[in-house]
């Protein structure tokens, strides 16, 4: 809403800097949004009055009538033009005036607000003495479509700035949805009065009553009194259309509304000043010159005032005449009964519809206008005939209208008035704040909520129709708020709340999940819960029924809510990559997106984990060729030790029965993927399902080569992607602690020669499978391949620790307990033994 | 031999051992001077021929130079000893270390897990809720009137079935409340997701995080006092709070809440050239609160009468926006790990 304070003024007495008035209303719920000022002193700018027209004459030099000649034939004009004292010559461009107007004359030395210094211009050889200026010239809007024309009393020579006031300054405010009185000049002044302490003026809203009784001109028939609960209609007759008087057309400009003739001038000039809008017919077009109000027929069409032809929904409320719709009430009126230069009778519509028609019939129509605009926010159903009124009595002002006598006003039901009942010391109690009784109903009647009963306990207060948001005490309570001052409210120590803490396990397990991750040297990304659904195909085609698609999506990037995390981090690696970084780990915990089977809408926490490049390498060695082994055993590694962080039961390897709390198990090419898991992205030798006490949980391996070349990283990734209720579900279990032993460990290594097929984990079952009692240890820590080995083996190293619980172990007693080991590896595994 | 001739003679004594370069000159010295055919048995042997008057000057001044240059000397040779093997045992100290560098905490985590600790020391614990919600959790409940704009499809996702993409973290606000009777202390952070284009200021996916204190007496002066406690923990000792009235459905009154700029400390003039981040006017918008509608409470089936409570929402990119100078909130999602290093916490 835009609000043009020398308009202001004209119904509150203010003398307040504008910056200061700014900042009240904003603290008073009213925020300000801009402060601009418009105009300026124009200095050297005066009043012309133009004396003579000739078009330009195109010199006859060739390049000039190359230039000038054919494509704009006489488009510049010489004009002569008295600044009160002496005749100028000025080359224009505008065609929007005639001889005898008064325009604005920028003089030589004249600075235009846009910066512009006026100088004597040679155009086209014509020398131009000045400038004729438009409104955006003078800064004064945006148009360009003509000279500004300035009243045609004015005399030549007076300066611009006497003619346009001072500078106007205009504030912008951001009018919240429960406010829409303050969608109005005398709203806004309303509140204005109420913080500065000064009277609210109306403005004279009488006329003299000429014409015939408007029972003989029109009726007015509302078939759907719930949709429109008020409708009056006067006739004006003999109205004379033009320009509207000069002040006006400014104001309007000022608050944003182009001014077209007086009658749609008044109708905008009444809905800025109070808040209602209004429309008028031109009442010759009308059929029988009558009003119906009704729903849209089926199929039935109108072309709006937009130019648009428009088919109208059958639950549209319209305006009617005898046989068609002539205006989507509320909304916009339509072309064939609108105000034409030609119009002499006017029926001045002036009405309350219901807000929710309104915006329905808006969105219906994709139509939001100033007038939609306030109707969807409520209109006030009691300032409906005084809007009219008014209107009415600028019509026979400015329009030379003669006014019918009476009105039509179909009103049925006037609303009872809504008493609020506002106890004193629940005011103190909510707002916290000590404030006696005498202020909170002194803010009352200052804001015209008129207090009809008060005691010593509370105030009843009737809210006026103009605030539809006062419906309850607390809304009294907030006027209290604003108006009494937010600064006045106090800030004290912190408040410490009573009440049983909800236990909050879950959270501090995700937070301290994320903790571990930074610790072991990941960063944590964020993406997007949309993806787009090229990535996705990309990078797995698989279960497209099960995700969620956006029926009206912003673009085509955001389509879809991830139905897993590993496409968005893939995508942030590849982006990184693109970006010269040639290493990263990186993690996400967020929510992703399904349908279950069932077709349910279902969404989860998920972690995914993406290395890419060599980030398990210290500096110096960051350049050695990187195996895809590499990167896998950094990932499993990463699971791993997150894994014993959040107390994962580890592995007992003597049990061997038992199921290992984290573990995982190859998935063939052919095998289905884990629920809800894309397998498409993963090598098919590299892909593992991760399973969680026995539960497959998650998918870990190395992305195909296809996807890395897409994103163009030459080094390895792996990934995973994991539930996050299995792998938290012990973070907050409690250890206990146990002895450490009392005696001595020794430890013995031992070198195998074994075939190259046979798998680390094999060894290490073999060798607990016949481990003495007294084993509790086995380490790898050689991998040996080598011709001397011969074709198709290699050498493995452990080293075995022994220790009793009961007594120190001796070199013998321990060198009996490994040749049981290794007598079972030879046995077993076929193994030979090389040393130790 | 007379004591001042001794006293020269020690002096030069220690003068040599002091310019000596070597083990070896130092050896000489020692021998020079100590050893048993040196300078000091000699002065010792000579001392019962000299002036009975002076001998005890002399043998102090002989006990002098035996202590201090045999001192001197073993000092000198240590400090030549251990720099030798340095020289021979060094190794380059100003290699770059070797350890595994920590990772990075997004800073939308950041945000939200000192906004969870912050509240935590007053009581607050955390509650949540799902992405997708119904309409009555985001919009009804929350006394939104049914024709609000903001149900529109131009703001809100509509979802196939019905639910939505929660606008808000309020529906925590009334799923923590049908569960459990007052007092209610909890705050929610989460995504939330509205149909804005993306901009620099704006993202249609976000987060936020709600506040809700639920008891006998919450008086708006609590709501100042709590959200100015968080906006000293969050920003800095000196920033302070202030509120300007505004309007949202389910809280009445309502505000919205600035923090002083923690920049130029809400005083952008004394700032040199001005102050950037709260564009001269002191003051960083932050987000929205008021004192819970007692309309909301009577959905969730509290007693408006003896119940009050106050509610907060916070943008979570807002505040990071704010606290770490980011010009783009994309860049927050667009996880460039030059970015998220700068800001690793």
């Amino acid at each position: 809403m835009k609000v043009p304070l020398s308009w202001l003024k004209e119904y509150v007495d203010l003398d307040v800097e504008p910056k200061a008035l700014a900042e009240r209303l904003t603290f008073a719920g009213l925020e300000v949004e801009s402060l601009e000022v418009i105009g300026s002193d124009f200095k050297g700018i005066v009043t012309g009055e133009v004396l003579s027209i000739k078009p330009h004459p195109t010199a006859d030099s060739p390049e000039h009538s190359a230039l000038s000649q054919p494509a704009e034939p006489g488009n510049l004009l010489l004009c002569e033009v008295s600044n009160g004292k002496d005749v100028r010559r000025v080359v224009c461009g505008a065609r929007n005036f005639s001889v005898g107007d008064k325009v604005p004359l920028a003089e030589v030395g004249a600075l235009l607000p846009n910066g512009t210094t006026i100088e004597v211009a040679v155009i086209r050889g014509e020398a131009s003495h000045g400038m004729l200026c438009a409104e955006d010239e003078l800064g004064l809007s945006d148009d360009h479509s003509g000279l500004l024309i300035l009243p045609p009393d004015t005399p030549a020579g007076t300066s611009l700035s006497k003619v346009l006031g001072p500078p106007e300054t205009v504030l912008t405010l951001e009018v919240t949805p429960n406010r829409p009185d303050c969608l109005s000049l005398i709203g806004i002044a309303r509140e204005v009065a109420a913080l500065y302490g000064c009277r609210l003026k109306m403005p004279a809203a009488s006329f003299q009553e000429e014409g015939p009784a408007i029972d003989t001109c029109t009726s007015v028939r509302v078939e759907d009194p719930e949709a429109c609960p008020r409708y009056t209609a006067r006739i004006l007759s003999q109205v004379t259309i033009a320009p509207s008087p000069f002040l006006a057309r400014r104001r309007l400009t000022l608050a944003g509304i182009r001014p077209i003739n007086n009658i749609v001038d008044i109708t905008n000039y009444i809905m800025l000043e109070c808040g209602q809008p209004l429309h008028a017919f031109d009442q010759t077009l009308l059929n029988e010159g009558r009003i119906v109000v009704r729903r849209a027929r089926s199929g039935e069409r109108m072309a709006t005032l937009d130019g648009a032809e428009r088919t109208l929904a059958p639950e549209l409320l319209v305006i009617a005449d005898a046989r068609q719709a002539v205006a989507a009430a509320g909304i916009m009126g339509g072309a064939a009964s609108g105000i034409l230069d030609t119009t002499r009778t006017v029926l001045l519509e002036s009405a309350c519809f219901k807000p929710a028609v309104v915006r329905k019939g808006s969105k219906q129509l994709s139509l939001s206008t100033e007038s939609s605009y306030r109707f969807e926010r409520g209109v006030d159903i009691n300032l409906v005939d005084w809007a009219s009124r008014r209107a009415t009595a600028l019509m026979t002002q400015w329009a030379g209208a003669k006014a019918a006598k009476g009105v039509i006003d179909v009103y049925p039901m006037e609303p009872k008035p809504r008493n609020i009942t506002c106890r004193f010391d629940r005011v103190r109690q909510l707002l916290g704040v000590d404030i006696a009784n005498d202020p909170i109903a002194a803010i009352f009647e200052s804001l015209a909520l008129p207090v009809v009963q008060r005691n010593g306990k509370s105030c009843t207060v009737q809210a006026p129709t103009f605030r539809p948001d006062l419906e309850t005490e607390a809304d009294l309570i907030e006027e209290i708020a604003r108006m009494h001052g937010l600064d006045n409210i106090p800030a004290r120590a912190p408040s410490h709340g009573g009440g049983v803490p909800a236990d909050d396990r879950p959270t501090r397990a995700v937070m301290r999940c994320r903790s571990l991750l930074i610790g072991l040297g990941l960063s944590e990304i964020v993406n997007y819960s949309f993806v787009c659904e090229d990535l996705l195909n990309r990078i797995d085609t698989g279960a497209a029924d099960r995700r969620i698609v956006l029926p009206r999506p912003i673009s085509a990037d955001h389509s879809i809510l991830r139905p897993w995390l590993l496409p968005q981090m893939i995508d942030t690696l590849g982006r990184n990559r693109s970006r010269q970084i040639a290493e990263a780990a990186f993690f996400e915990l967020g929510r992703i997106f399904l349908k279950n089977p069932a077709g349910a809408l279902c969404e989860e926490e998920h972690l995914a984990v993406g290395l890419m490049g060599a980030v398990g390498r210290s500096g110096l060695e960051k350049r050695r060729p990187l195996r895809e082994e590499d990167s896998f055993a950094w990932l499993k590694g990463i699971l791993e030790a997150l894994g014993a962080a959040l107390s994962f039961p580890l592995h007992s390897p003597r049990q061997q029965d038992a199921v290992p709390g984290i573990a995982l198990s190859p998935l063939p090419p052919g095998s289905a993927a884990p629920e809800g898991f894309p397998l498409h992205c993963f090598k098919d030798h590299c892909r593992m399902s991760i399973i969680l006490n026995g539960e497959n949980c998650g998918v870990l391996g190395l992305v195909t080569d296809e996807i890395r070349r897409d994103y163009r990283i030459l080094e390895p990734v792996a990934v995973l992607e994991i539930r996050l209720a299995p792998l938290l579900r012990h973070a907050w279990e409690t250890p206990s602690a146990e002895r450490l032993p009392v005696y001595p460990a020794v430890t013995r290594d031992i070198a195998l020669r074994v075939g190259k097929d046979i798998k680390h984990e094999v060894i290490i079952r073999t060798i607990w499978k016949m481990a003495p009692k007294e084993l509790t240890d086995i380490r790898l820590f050689d991998i040996y391949k080598s011709v001397e080995l011969g074709v198709g083996f290699k050498s493995v190293a452990y080293s075995l620790t022994y220790r009793s619980a009961e007594r120190t172990l001796t070199d013998d007693a321990v060198n009996s307990l490994h040749e049981c080991v290794k007598a079972g590896l030879r046995s077993e595994l076929k193994a030979e033994i090389r040393e130790g | 031999m007379k004591a001042d001739d001794l006293q020269a003679l020690k002096d030069a004594a220690l003068t040599d051992a002091c310019a000596a370069q070597t083990v070896e000159d130092l050896e000489k010295i020692r021998v020079k001077h100590l050893g048993r055919k040196g300078l000091l048995p000699e002065i010792m042997k000579s001392l019962k021929d000299a002036d009975p008057a002076e001998r005890p000057a002399i043998g102090r001044i002989a006990n002098e130079l035996k202590q201090e240059l045999a001192s001197l000397l073993e000092s000198r040779r240590a400090a030549f000893q251990a720099q030798t093997a340095c020289q021979t045992q060094a190794f380059d100290d100003t290699l770059p270390g070797q350890w595994r560098p920590l990772g990075t905490r997004h800073p939308i985590s950041q945000i939200i897990e000192e906004a969870v600790r912050i509240f935590a020391t007053l009581g607050f614990t955390v509650a949540d809720g799902p992405d997708i919600e119904t309409e009555y959790y985001n919009f009804d409940a929350l006394n939104t009137p049914g024709n609000h704009p903001s149900r529109d499809t131009q703001d809100t996702f509509w979802l196939e079935s019905g639910e939505l993409l929660r606008t808000q973290t309020s529906p925590v606000q009334i799923r923590v409340m049908e569960e459990q009777k007052p007092p209610v202390r909890i705050i929610a952070p989460g995504r939330c997701y509205r149909r804005d284009t993306t901009d620099a200021t704006h993202s249609s996916n976000f987060h936020q995080i709600e506040g809700l204190y639920v008891d006998r007496d919450v008086s708006m002066a609590d709501l100042k006092s709590d959200i100015s406690y968080f906006a000293r923990q969050m920003m800095g000792p000196d920033v302070k709070v202030r509120f300007r009235p505004h309007f949202f459905p389910f809280t009445e009154p309502s505000v919205e809440y600035d923090f002083s700029c923690h920049v130029c400390g809400g005083k952008p003039a004394l700032a040199g050239r001005g102050c950037r981040l709260c564009k001269n006017s002191g003051w960083i918008e932050i987000s929205g609160a008021g004192m819970v509608n007692p309309k909301v409470f009577e959905k969730v089936g509290y007693d408006p009468e003896t119940t009050t409570g106050y509610a907060f929402g916070m943008g979570v990119e807002r505040i990071a926006m704010v606290k770490y100078s980011i010009q783009d909130i994309r860049l927050l999602y667009d996880n460039d790990i030059r970015f998220l290093r700068q800001l690793s916490g």
